[in-house]
């Protein structure tokens, strides 16, 4: 598997699983557009190596997680961090607010989370299975869900301090 | 927010964006901007802070008191020393392997390599200042042939450079404790098992 319409046909199938990962992780339009780039290059790099024994999302999520952690040391100066509590007062929404309102207040209830907790939550939000999550970072499914139970009520508590 | 995160994936889904130009411009500018980016500022450091070392060992037959022969030692040394260090933690904290490894390793590698990084550059911070002080008398002979520490001039200077060192130093402290703190948070998490 690695002729390069093959490639190209891939990345164009999971293009929303790199921006979600890349929008996660950093915080300035410049960082997510390197990042994105990165993430791509790595694929690129790494899909002669795939060899078809997990799904293809899983060895994707692999990747670009390990190259959003990577990337951690390439970012520029971060920019002053916003509470997310008090983005979600400046950005709360409605439920039948538009779609990219309520993404925009997804987005920012991950991104309060800390590194580990963010790609975990990430792959549990994509629909990712406890042993799949487990597969691609390397936590026991045991761990795992006890990550997930913790980061529920981080998150939980973060609404509810809004409400 | 698990339904909701759903309905953005299938909206986004959508949205196909990247063309086959596109994906494959990102590859190969992405592939430039590597190479430049690990060369250029460690390179260029490296390559004038090992110049610099040349110059003094080339003309260290002008030192010709004690005081002089340490300093040039001393910033011989530190600028042997500094770059190699420097390079050393670049590497080591971009060497995430990222093709092999799982998540959780690769946040391992991750810290430990910031957690490194920070010191050496703490390091660096602290040696550069011995170097301002070593390089001072040590280039003022060389180039113009005058003993600094014959004149009132070069104590005046390292009063100076003192205060600013004394400024610089607690800035360096402190921004660097949030890093090490960062990092060791993180490889204190991940050492948690259920």
């Amino acid at each position: 598997m690695n002729n390069t319409a093959e490639f190209i046909e891939v990345i164009q199938q999971n293009e929303s699983l790199i921006y979600k990962v890349t929008k996660v992780y950093t915080n300035t339009k410049e960082d997510a557009q390197d990042l994105y780039q990165e993430i791509v290059y790595q694929l690129c790099k790494s899909f002669g190596s795939f060899r078809g024994d997990a799904k293809i999302s899983t060895w994707m999520y692999r990747i670009a997680l390990n190259t959003a952690i990577a990337h951690l040391n390439k970012q520029k100066k971060r920019l002053p961090q916003t509470p997310v509590s008090d983005w979600l007062a400046e950005n709360i929404v409605a439920p039948d607010a538009p779609v990219d309102e309520r993404s925009e207040t997804l987005f920012a209830l991950v991104k309060q989370l800390n590194d580990i907790e963010k790609g975990i939550v990430l792959l549990y939000l994509e629909g990712k299975t406890y042993a799949e999550i487990a597969l691609i970072t390397g936590f026991t499914v045991t761990n795992v869900g006890t990550r997930l139970d913790r980061i529920k009520q981080k998150i939980r508590s973060q609404i509810n301090l809004k409400k | 927010m698990k339904t909701m995160w759903g309905e953005m994936s299938a909206e986004m889904d959508k949205q196909k964006k990247l063309t086959t130009q596109l994906i494959t411009k990102m590859t190969q500018a992405n592939y430039r901007g590597k190479v430049n980016n690990i060369l250029m500022p460690e390179t260029a450091g490296a390559l004038v802070s090992f110049a610099s070392f040349v110059y003094i060992a080339l003309n260290f037959e002008k030192l010709n008191s004690l005081h002089l022969f340490i300093c040039g030692i001393v910033a011989a040394a530190i600028m042997l020393v500094l770059p190699l260090l420097s390079l050393r933690a670049v590497f080591k904290m971009r060497s995430v392997n990222i093709g092999s490894n799982n998540f959780k390793q690769a946040i391992q590698q991750y810290a430990a390599g910031k957690k490194q990084f920070v010191f050496v550059q703490k390091l660096t911070f602290y040696l550069g200042a011995l170097l301002l002080v070593a390089i001072l008398p040590v280039m003022s002979k060389i180039m113009g042939n005058v003993d600094a520490f014959k004149t009132n001039s070069l104590w005046l200077m390292y009063a100076v450079m003192f205060i600013f060192f004394l400024f610089f130093a607690k800035w360096v402290y402190r921004s660097y404790a949030k890093s090490v703190n960062d990092a060791e948070n993180l490889l204190k998490e991940l050492s948690e098992e259920s």
